[in-house]
């Protein structure tokens, strides 16, 4: 019997539709993760910088290539980026291993990570809506003081570069989650592993604002072109080169993370108890 | 396809000289023990099996019995590849049970009495259309089983009721189900019945003889419940601290079983037994203690013997409640173990292989 050349999609779609109903199945609580999640940080955000450029003199001060207007535009840029970002509770693998809950999968015919694509799909097409929305009311709240994209075409290359970058993150977390195989402390690595991502990316300070030397480094790495990338080509301050140069970046991330998953689960596996059975 | 031709006599399954050993790290109790643990901690060997041995083959249905801890749910999850074994080697439809391709996983379902298989948010039908995906099987086919199978569990009005929301039995039939819709030759169920009552206990019996007739479906099965056991399986394995105790035909087997009685007597609370007179009364009748407890004394007794015993016991002890029953499986599985050929000792216990 040969399997449908066309059955992981479908599988992948199907999976995708079971998350989604699962998602959206209370709503205050559906509100709470997927709307105000990741609105906190920027705030603060807002107020430190606000205080830091008043300190300088206000007005037109240029700190580190940027001026306050353009620090409030990377702000709601952050706000919206945030939300297409795959974030690790979208996984709940290392909970899943623990548990056992993973030893059904394995006596089925499909790879378990195929429904956990399944699971990506259903977070980031939601995620692009929630965005979508996001963006919208800042839009009416501020106008053009909100981030508005010098073109359509910029607009669609961020688009591809965090969508890239946020399935950087899913195997970044689903390898984290793995070390569930080994270790029993895995939750507070993902914590930590979150920070970084978002720190390296970012999410604190634009990495261009950074000194040169950790510019050097974290330009190398994904999450920045995951984060600052995106948003500054939304504002014009990056072109197309250096979103052709992000795409090459991401892709060889994506083909290590993919190759380091590989390793992990099939290393895992010949660790798993399946427990609670 | 990696198996043979499909015939009687085809080798399903094969354990070579199959053991597992689990290491954990022993957890001290307390806050010292927290530190101690940080310092230097020990690992545990837990031998759970050792040298087992095993062919079935298409059509078989084996009961897989012991006490717990024996080593049976381990012995499942060796054969269908959850976890690897640590010695020997487990094949399973021609293939190396670790290194199973979707093209056997295919023909392999297994139902987990503890576990679900199915989706826990989603209503049975859902789960069902997600397997139908999973195992690829034909619309047709999976709306003919569905309806048969709900029809012969009794569970046809249950399908679009979260599963998390059925009762145990109702759960446990369609966990069934979903294990039965894409057809597999050999299925594994680890305490199906688990729980359950007498009735759907019976209903899931008598759907699994007529799967295993009509469709010659191979399936290993173990329960503490030996009647699940003989109406179900031809064969039966008996496992003890690891090891293969017995291995045979279960008529055999019932013989020996059928053969013996187990009288539990209750006694009134406090009061003298008289030892001299129960321990003629035995052996007037053949029969010797199994097992004491503080009010109670178990006797087992050749079926024959039972006429004459119990008269006999009611002159002889205070009795206050009396009952009859076929001998436990303790008593069977410690009788089969004491008994069987293998030599050698049980599997020694974890704390006697400490490693550090
Ligand atoms: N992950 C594990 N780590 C350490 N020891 C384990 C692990 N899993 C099982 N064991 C040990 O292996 C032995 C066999 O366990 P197993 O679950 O196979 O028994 P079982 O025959 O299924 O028992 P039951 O009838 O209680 O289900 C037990 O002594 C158990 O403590
Ligand atoms: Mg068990």
């Amino acid at each position: 019997m040969t399997a449908l050349p066309l059955r992981v999609p479908r599988l992948i779609l199907r999976s995708a539709g079971y998350e989604m109903r699962k998602r959206i199945q209370f709503r205050t609580g559906f509100f709470v993760r997927e709307v105000l999640f990741g609105t906190v940080e920027p705030l603060i955000m807002l107020f430190v910088y606000g205080a830091l450029y008043a300190s300088a003199g206000g007005g037109d001060v240029v700190l580190g290539g940027w001026t306050f207007d353009e620090i409030l535009r990377y702000v709601a840029g952050l706000l919206v980026v945030r939300k297409l970002i795959f974030h690790n509770r979208g996984i709940e693998l290392s909970t899943e291993i623990f548990e056992g809950r993973v030893t059904k999968y394995l006596v089925m015919p499909l790879r378990y990570f195929t429904l956990l694509q399944g699971r990506f799909l259903q977070y980031t097409l939601l995620q692009v809506v929630i965005a979508g929305l996001v963006w919208a009311a800042g839009y009416g709240l501020v106008g053009d003081r909100w981030l508005v994209p010098v073109s359509p075409t910029a607009a669609c290359q961020a688009l591809v570069l965090v969508l890239m970058g946020s399935y950087c993150c899913f195997l970044l977390y689903f390898v984290i989650n793995a070390l569930a195989f080994w270790l029993d402390v895995v939750w507070s690595l993902l914590v930590m592993s979150w920070f970084l991502v978002n720190f390296t990316g970012g999410g604190a300070v634009p990495v261009s604002q950074m000194p040169e030397g950790l510019q050097r480094i974290f330009c190398a790495l994904f999450p920045y072109w995951t984060i600052t990338a995106p948003i500054e080509l939304v504002m014009g301050r990056l072109e197309t080169a250096d979103f052709q140069r992000g795409v090459v970046v991401l892709a060889l991330w994506l083909l290590a993370l993919e190759c380091l998953r590989r390793l992990v689960w099939q290393r895992g596996l010949a660790r798993y108890v399946g427990a609670g059975m | 396809m990696s198996t043979g031709e499909p015939g009687a006599d085809e080798v399903v399954l094969a354990a070579r000289r199959v053991g597992k050993v689990f290491k954990t790290f022993e957890r001290a109790p307390g806050v010292l023990g927290v530190l101690r643990n940080f310092v230097a901690r020990k690992e545990i060997e837990v031998a759970a099996l050792a040298d087992i041995d095993l062919v079935i083959r298409r059509g078989e249905t084996v009961g897989l019995i012991g006490a717990n801890g024996a080593g049976k749910t381990t012995l499942v999850k060796i054969l269908t590849g959850i976890v690897p074994a640590s010695s020997g080697e487990a094949r399973l439809l021609g293939r190396d049970s670790f290194q199973l391709t979707d093209e056997e996983k295919r023909r392999l379902a297994l139902v987990m009495g503890q576990k679900s298989q199915l989706w826990w948010d989603l209503p049975p039908i859902d789960s069902f259309q997600l397997l139908r995906e999973i195992y690829s099987i034909p619309e047709e086919c999976f709306r003919e089983r569905v309806a048969a199978f709900t029809r012969m569990l009794d569970v046809e009005d249950r399908l679009k009721i979260q599963l998390r929301q059925l009762s145990l039995g109702q759960r446990m039939k369609m966990e069934i189900i979903g294990a039965f819709l894409h057809d597999p030759e050999v299925v594994f169920l680890d305490e199906p019945t688990i729980g359950l009552d007498l009735v759907s206990r019976e209903t899931i019996r008598g759907f699994l003889v007529k799967l295993a007739e009509e469709r010659g479906v191979t399936f290993v099965l173990t329960s503490h419940d030996l009647e699940d056991i003989e109406e179900t399986c031809r064969r039966i394995v008996v496992l003890d601290s690891g090891r293969v105790a017995f291995d045979g035909d279960l008529d055999g087997l019932s013989r020996r079983v059928s053969g013996q009685r187990a009288v539990e007597v209750h006694v009134d609370p406090g009061a003298q037994l008289d030892e001299a007179r129960l321990a003629e009364v035995l052996r007037q009748h053949g029969g010797e203690v199994g097992s004491r407890a503080a009010d109670a004394v178990t006797i087992l007794v050749p079926a024959e013997g039972i006429r004459g015993l119990m008269p006999a016991l009611f002159d002889a002890l205070p009795v206050r409640d009396l009952s009859v029953e076929r001998q436990p499986l303790e008593h069977l599985v410690r009788e089969i173990y004491s008994s069987s050929e293998r030599s050698g000792a049980a599997l020694p216990r974890s704390d006697e292989v400490e490693s550090t």
